[in-house]
């Protein structure tokens, strides 16, 4: 007991010498999310500022006399002349798989009402991006389930891939589609050896509350929140919020990456945090550049998009991979932010309107569609069964327009064309409902075999789907072929052939 | 108010004018006031604004306000002053306030350093630890 005292009275004794010393300053402006205080002699660039009753203040500009801070919250209770001080910290969010599951805000809290969550740590939202020396190249796929995109414009772990369009082409739908496959996948090799989860992390950025509440009752009916975490910023959050929101997912993000796992990170959208950054950046009177935003809004996204990277096993071994999503108007891609974010990404999943009207969805355009670095990660049965789609349905394309205008045409034309519009049928599919990679093989193999040829365009979607079924319920073995060697030899070659020319004698 | 580069600029030529033998002097200080006040360049206003925050804020540097929860005694006082000008100079002021808020112990601030050694001081962090524990 005498012992308990003492050791008490020698920590009384303590706090009564011990004094610490903190740099402070006064608020001398305040208002639209937005302080200026005057003070603050030690502080340092994006240091997290006290204010009284626990509200938080990041530390943007520091100027001669002042210093420019963004408000973390409501700032209704602060009054001009209240002392703020320096808290020598930077924001960090709550990382691990305690969010897998969770809605939460740009701060890591949740918003779903499902209770407190379990941090395993907490990450800076604002890091550097892996260097050279840490990261690995691309060989890994992601299956994003839709065929057109896995044959034509492949996505690789640690890649960054832009989807971007005009409003309503199904931006958003590509996205959580991709992310019901890693879902799909993970639950199926569940406990393999060597198997790689990937995680999902949806980033809302000013979007309708309405639209993060449909895209989380999507992903909840798909059975794919257990793998996803999605932070919400959405329009009526503070523009600080949304300009925040897709680095506290990358935070999120880099946290898989660096325990040995693979992350899937969505920001949807760009354009719109683009403009929550021109709000902050108007706010805190930074100069204005092209179209008002400030100078650095290069810098923002591509300081953003540079974490996502796959790094080598000294470095923990996983990847993020990015799709960041960009909203353009009337389908002009060569607008500031939209030619700003394509140069930085790996490539871009051009979506188009006019496709979308046609009833060609995904309205993916071949043309305007590229992936620079997905090619390599492509899984090989795809690669052998799509190799040459994308030239196939270039010229498709330009032989349909001048096919317009004749009507007799040479034998190989028109085969170009049956051959074009066939394809054209078969990479229509409807949303939500990705597609098994090994599916997408023995569909593409049937096409470019000839097995389609004597099918009418407009049967070719039911013929299909008909395929389809066929060999999820009859035919499961060559599908397991297929999934196991990843790639068609001759053995599977005799097998599917065999199982074409059956289903081709009952199809009607 | 966002002051002008202009205003910005020459109101730090005038405050750099106001010092003698590197101490801000009062009376240079008020001359230049005046003059100012009298001549009316353009944006004088902005120029006089920033001009005080300057001079406010080099005030503020070579003043210490300490705050106890109880009147100091003279010999502590003295100690107190000793301390801090064998640190900050000999023209250091200093101003003396009761704060029984703080319950117990000083809280020295000078310029925008702060020395908190209150029992306030001390619950506020314990809190603060035991809120983030």
């Amino acid at each position: 007991m005498s012992n308990i005292l003492q050791e008490l009275e020698s920590q009384i004794s303590g706090l009564k010498t011990t004094t610490t010393k903190s740099n402070v300053g006064i608020v001398r402006e305040i208002g639209d999310g937005v302080a200026r205080i005057e003070g603050l002699s030690d502080v340092m660039l994006n240091e997290l500022i006290e204010f009284p009753g626990g509200l938080y203040g990041l530390a943007l500009n520091l100027e001669e006399g002042e210093v420019g801070c963004i408000l973390l919250g409501d700032e209704k209770e602060i009054i001009e002349g209240v002392e703020v001080k320096t808290t020598g910290r930077l924001l960090s969010v709550p990382v691990g798989k305690g969010l897998l599951g969770r809605v939460v805000d740009t701060l890591g809290n949740p918003v779903d009402g499902k209770g407190a969550i379990t941090a395993t740590a907490h990450y800076p939202v604002e890091k550097v991006a892996p260097g050279i020396i840490k990261r690995k190249s691309v060989t890994q796929p992601v299956q994003t389930g839709i065929m057109a995109i896995d044959a034509m414009i492949p996505v690789g772990r640690g890649q960054r891939e832009l989807i971007i369009g005009d409003r309503a082409t199904g931006k958003t739908t590509i996205a959580i589609d991709t992310i019901i496959n890693q879902a799909r996948i993970n639950k199926a090799n569940e406990g393999k050896p060597g198997f790689r989860p990937l995680y999902s992390i949806y980033v809302g950025i000013g979007q309708k509350n309405s639209n993060i509440a449909r895209s989380l009752a999507v992903l909840e009916a798909a059975g794919a929140l257990p793998y996803t975490i999605i932070v919400s910023a959405p329009a009526s959050d503070t523009a600080t919020n949304q300009y925040l929101a897709p680095f506290s997912g990358a935070a999120m993000g880099e946290w898989f990456m660096d325990n040995g796992m693979d992350a899937l990170i969505v920001y949807d959208d760009l354009s719109k945090h683009a403009v929550a950054y021109r709000q902050v950046s108007l706010l805190l009177k930074r100069p204005s550049g092209r179209e008002a935003y400030p100078g650095d809004v290069f810098y923002l996204h591509s300081r953003l998009l540079e974490r996502s990277a796959r790094v080598d096993e000294k470095n923990g071994n996983g990847s993020v991979t990015a799709l960041p999503i960009i909203e353009t108007q009337a389908g002009d891609v060569s607008a500031y932010i939209p030619t700003n974010v394509i140069s930085i990404t790996d490539g871009q999943i051009y979506l188009e309107t006019d496709l979308f009207y046609q009833g060609i969805r995904p309205a993916v355009s071949v043309g305007l569609s590229v992936s620079r670095v997905g090619s390599a990660a492509q899984i090989k049965a795809v690669k052998q069964v799509a190799g040459k789609i994308k030239g196939d349905l270039a010229q498709f394309r330009e032989l349909a327009a001048f096919a317009q205008f004749g009507s007799d045409l040479d034998a190989k034309t028109k085969s170009i064309l049956d051959r074009g519009a066939r394809i054209v049928e078969l990479f229509k599919q409807v949303q939500y409902n990705p597609l098994a990679t090994e599916i997408m093989v023995t569909t593409l193999w049937s096409m470019q075999n000839g097995f389609m040829d004597d099918v009418a365009v407009d049967k070719i979607k039911d013929f299909q789907l008909k395929l389809q079924d066929f060999f999820g319920t009859r035919k499961d073995a060559v599908l397991a072929k297929i999934r196991d060697k990843g790639a068609i030899d001759d053995d599977i070659t005799t097998d599917l052939k065999a199982a074409l020319a059956e289903f081709k004698s009952t199809y009607r | 108010m966002k002051t002008s580069k202009e205003a910005r600029k020459l109101s730090k030529q005038l405050f750099n004018g106001s010092f003698s033998d590197g101490k801000l002097d009062a009376a240079k200080v008020s001359i230049i006031a005046k003059t100012v006040i009298d001549k009316k360049p353009r944006k004088y206003v902005e120029i006089l604004k920033n001009y005080q925050r300057l001079i406010r804020t080099e005030v503020a540097s070579r003043h210490a306000l300490i705050e106890s929860a109880a009147e100091l005694g003279g010999d502590m006082r003295q100690q107190l002053l000793g301390t801090l000008q064998s640190k900050y100079g000999a023209d250091l002021t200093t101003e003396f306030k009761i704060s029984p808020e703080l319950i117990g112990g000083l809280r020295v601030k000078i310029a925008s350093d702060v020395w908190d050694g209150s029992v306030r001081g001390h619950l506020s962090r314990l809190e603060a630890n035991l809120a983030t524990a």
